[in-house]
């Protein structure tokens, strides 16, 4: 029964570590990219311009704001061929424009429509894989949750990664009962453990008090 | 049980160079060392990647819930020796008794108006000083255990999309670099798991179909997207 136990534990620690293992790459890579806010070019980083007309827009536009303004334009941006998550649209009343980015990990868009003349220009800018991986990373994030997770794409991002959070938990958890079994290695992993626990709170320790 | 408690492919052939053996049965142990090692530090951002990307789970929310403390404090005149805003801003930490990183959130419009925040994991300050009166408003915001936990996840000291920000704290800077160590460490974990999983010929089908599923999920979101749309 133990030993069944300890094989199916095992299996599940590879099987489950493989699946994981693409989405903890991306999260340890892109650690670099945000620690030291650099991104390195891989790709070609491009931009190009375009202007679509006959937009339609919503009725009651004025008075829409937050979610409600993004849900009531997804029909616009549907239209000008645009897709992906819109952060935080910008109303500019005087000019009578409306501009909103919308994201694609390595892709950002920004979509300026002017209101009178149902009209957008739309830049649209590659910004390769670094960025697509710390786009990732940071997604969806803390900010602004009242209007974020509006694409199909973002909702089932979060679900993966936090998949992946539960499945480093578990790894974890399994990687420490895998390790007990094995006698001779108690010792020395004991030591590490230690060592890792002291690293850990000395520095939290530090860092906040 | 013993270490290696699997047999595997280079233990069952004769001709295996002890090289090769003895690569198989370090990378297995470094992969469980460092594992032990990084714990904790892999506890911490796993627990708060969930809590970041759940800003509605109402255990974990902690500016709501901060303490407040405000004062007035005097300070001795910044000497003309302390030229630009970092050097100043140092100054009346250092008087304060405040350490912590500088954040950059306003424009300087009047001389002798100062204003400027200093954050580390738990704590926010909100530093007013008048330079003129030489006296600083200050506004310390304490948030709890969970706020510390979030904030680390975090604190780098620097932002990809402000390259105003710099780190000017020596330990945003150790804590950076073990960030960096601790990505590396997870680098090295996944690297030495795929070389443990193809040294066990009768797993390798399986765990091919699993890898190949899991890297095509990662791709579409990392690189398949920008080609569907």
């Amino acid at each position: 029964m133990r030993k069944r136990f300890y094989w199916l534990i095992r299996d599940l620690h590879l099987y489950l570590g493989l699946f994981s293992s693409p989405f903890v790459l991306l999260f340890a890579i892109s650690v670099f990219f945000l620690v030291h806010a650099w991104l390195p070019k891989i790709g070609s980083e491009t931009s190009n311009t375009r202007v679509v007309s006959s937009l339609p827009l919503p009725v009651n536009l004025q008075g829409l704001s937050g979610r409600p303004l993004i849900d009531a334009l997804k029909a616009t941006l549907e239209k000008a061929d645009v897709h992906g998550e819109v952060g935080f649209i910008r109303h500019m009343v005087k000019e009578e424009k409306l501009t909103i980015p919308v994201t694609i990990p390595g892709r950002q868009t920004i979509v300026t429509i002017t209101i009178a003349s149902r009209e957008a220009t739309i830049v649209t800018r590659e910004t390769g894989l670094a960025d697509a991986m710390a786009t990732l990373h940071r997604s969806p994030g803390e900010h602004a949750p009242a209007i974020r997770m509006n694409s199909f794409y973002m909702q089932a991002w979060r679900w993966l990664a936090d998949t992946t959070a539960y499945l480093i938990l578990f790894i974890s958890l399994s990687g420490i009962y895998l390790w007990y079994i094995l006698r001779a290695e108690r010792r020395v992993g004991f030591v590490l453990l230690f060592a890792g626990a002291l690293s850990f709170f000395g520095l939290a320790y530090a860092l906040s008090h | 049980m013993r270490s290696a408690t699997e047999p595997t492919a280079a233990a069952n052939r004769p001709a295996a160079s002890r090289l090769r053996v003895r690569l198989e049965r370090w990378n297995r142990k470094l992969h469980y060392y460092a594992g032990l090692f990084l714990l904790f530090f892999m506890w911490l951002f796993a627990v708060t990647g969930l809590v970041l990307n759940h800003p509605t789970w109402s255990f974990a929310e902690s500016w709501t819930k901060r303490k407040e403390t405000n004062s007035e404090r005097a300070i001795t005149a910044l000497g003309p020796e302390l030229r630009g805003d970092l050097a100043q801003a140092r100054e009346i930490m250092r008087q304060l008794r405040i350490e912590g990183e500088i954040l950059w959130t306003t424009t300087r419009m009047n001389a002798d108006q100062f204003d400027f925040q200093v954050r580390r994991p738990g704590h926010y300050y909100f530093i007013k000083a008048d330079l003129a009166l030489n006296r600083v408003t200050l506004r310390h915001s304490k948030v709890n255990l969970w706020g510390v936990m979030k904030v680390l996840h975090v604190f780098s000291g620097v932002q990809l999309d402000d390259p105003r920000q710099s780190r000017d704290w020596t330990l945003t800077t150790v804590w950076a670099y073990s960030m960096d160590a601790i990505a590396a460490g997870l680098i090295f974990m996944v690297l030495s798991s795929l070389y443990m999983w193809w040294e066990l010929p009768q797993k390798r089908l399986l765990g091919a179909v699993i890898l190949g599923l899991g890297s095509l999920i990662c791709g579409l979101f990392c690189i398949g997207l920008r080609w569907l749309f």
